[in-house]
C-alpha cells in the first residue's frame, strides 16, 4: 500500500523534480499544491502521510503550511525542500516539526535516503 | 517577455534556476552580515535596450550603480548591474555595523555587490553547466552622463536586459536593490538552449 503523498512548490519544474525521485508505486498516490493555501485545504480534507514542502512561495508560505498543520494537529510526515539554505531557516522549520530539510534542486538519493532514515520506505 | 519569448516552461525553469542562485546569494548575505535574511520569491522582467536608458535615468535618487562584467564557456556572458536607491545607504552603512571612517560607504556597496552578483552568477552557471570569471567590480558615481556612456561601452553588444527585482530584510532593516544582468542575444538563445535541455530531463 502506497502512502498519500503531497508535493507542495509553486515551480512545476521544482514539483516535477520531487516527482521523479519517487518510488515508482507511490506515483499513482501523489497530490501537487501550487501554493500554501491549496495545501492546506488538501491537507485537512484528505489524510496525507507525506508533505514535500517549498518555503519560499506567494501567499501563505512553507512556515505558514508548517503553522498550520501545527494548528490543525495533523499527524504528516513533512520533508521541506527549499532554496533558502540558511542554518537559521533549517532550525526554523524543525522546531516547527519537519522531519528533514533538503537543499534545492533535490537530489533523488538525497531524498530517498531520508525516506528510508524516517522508516518510511 | 517580449524578444526573449519563453514559453510557460521555460519560464518556470528560469524562475526556479534564479531562486536557486538567490537562495544561495542570500545565504552568503546572511553570512556576511552575521544575521537572518528574509527572502522573497524575486520577480524577473525583461527589459528592452532602448527603454534600459530611459528606465535608469528616471531614477532621480539611484546612489550608485556597481557594474561587473563576467563570461564563461558556449557565448555565455555579460555585466551585471547593482543598482541602490539613496533611502537604502544609511540602512546598508547600518547593516554593516562598520565604523565610519573603517570603510567607506563606496567601499561597503562594492563589497555587497560583489557577493550577491559573484555567488548569484556562480549558483546560476552551475545549474547549467557553465563557469563564469568576472572582471573586478567597478563603482559608477550617481552622474546620469557616466553611466550612460559606461552602458555605451560595453565590450559586447547587449540586446536584453534581464532584471531581477530583489528585496531583502534583514531583521529591523530592509533593503532594496535591482540586479540588471545586460547580456548579448547570442547568451540569451544559448539560455533557451540550456532551459530546453534541463526541462527535457523532466
Amino acid at each position: 500500500m502506497s502512502p498519500s503523498v503531497l508535493i507542495c512548490d509553486d515551480s512545476n519544474m521544482a514539483r516535477k523534480q520531487v516527482l521523479r525521485s519517487l518510488p515508482q508505486e507511490w506515483k499513482d498516490s501523489v497530490q501537487i499544491a501550487c501554493n500554501g493555501a491549496e495545501a492546506l485545504t488538501i491537507l485537512r480534507d484528505n489524510s496525507i502521510e507525506i508533505l514535500f514542502l517549498d518555503l519560499t512561495m506567494p501567499g501563505i508560505d512553507g512556515i505558514g503550511v508548517l503553522q498550520g498543520i501545527q494548528k490543525l494537529n495533523l499527524d504528516c510526515s513533512v520533508f521541506v525542500i527549499s532554496a533558502d539554505i540558511q542554518p537559521e531557516m533549517q532550525s526554523k522549520v524543525k522546531a516547527l516539526g519537519a522531519k528533514e530539510f533538503m537543499r534545492k534542486p533535490v537530489q533523488s538519493d538525497a531524498l530517498l535516503n531520508n525516506l528510508q532514515q524516517h522508516g518510511l520506505i | 517577455m517580449n524578444e526573449f519569448h519563453l514559453t510557460e516552461d521555460q519560464q518556470d525553469c528560469l524562475q526556479e534556476l534564479i531562486n536557486i542562485a538567490m537562495g544561495q546569494a542570500s545565504d552568503q548575505l546572511a553570512r556576511y552580515l552575521d544575521t537572518f535574511v528574509y527572502l522573497k520569491v524575486p520577480s524577473i522582467e525583461s527589459v528592452e535596450a532602448s527603454e534600459l536608458m530611459i528606465t535608469l535615468s528616471q531614477r532621480k535618487n539611484t546612489i550608485a550603480v556597481v557594474s561587473q562584467g563576467f563570461f564563461g564557456y558556449e557565448g555565455i556572458r555579460g555585466e551585471s548591474l547593482l543598482i541602490y536607491q539613496e533611502e537604502d545607504s544609511g540602512r546598508i552603512a547600518d547593516l554593516l555595523g562598520y565604523e565610519p571612517d573603517e570603510l567607506s560607504q563606496d567601499e561597503q556597496l562594492i563589497d555587497i555587490s560583489s557577493i550577491l552578483t559573484t555567488t548569484f552568477l556562480n549558483v546560476f552557471a552551475q545549474q547549467i553547466d557553465n563557469q563564469l570569471s568576472y572582471n573586478a567590480p567597478k563603482l559608477l558615481p550617481n552622474v546620469q552622463e557616466i553611466l550612460s556612456e559606461h552602458l555605451q561601452q560595453m565590450p559586447f553588444t547587449w540586446n536584453l536586459a534581464l532584471k531581477v527585482n530583489i528585496n531583502y530584510q534583514v531583521t529591523d532593516y530592509s533593503f532594496n536593490c535591482n540586479m540588471i544582468i545586460l547580456i548579448p542575444e547570442t547568451a540569451i538563445t544559448n539560455i533557451k538552449y540550456v532551459l530546453d535541455r534541463v526541462l527535457e530531463e523532466f
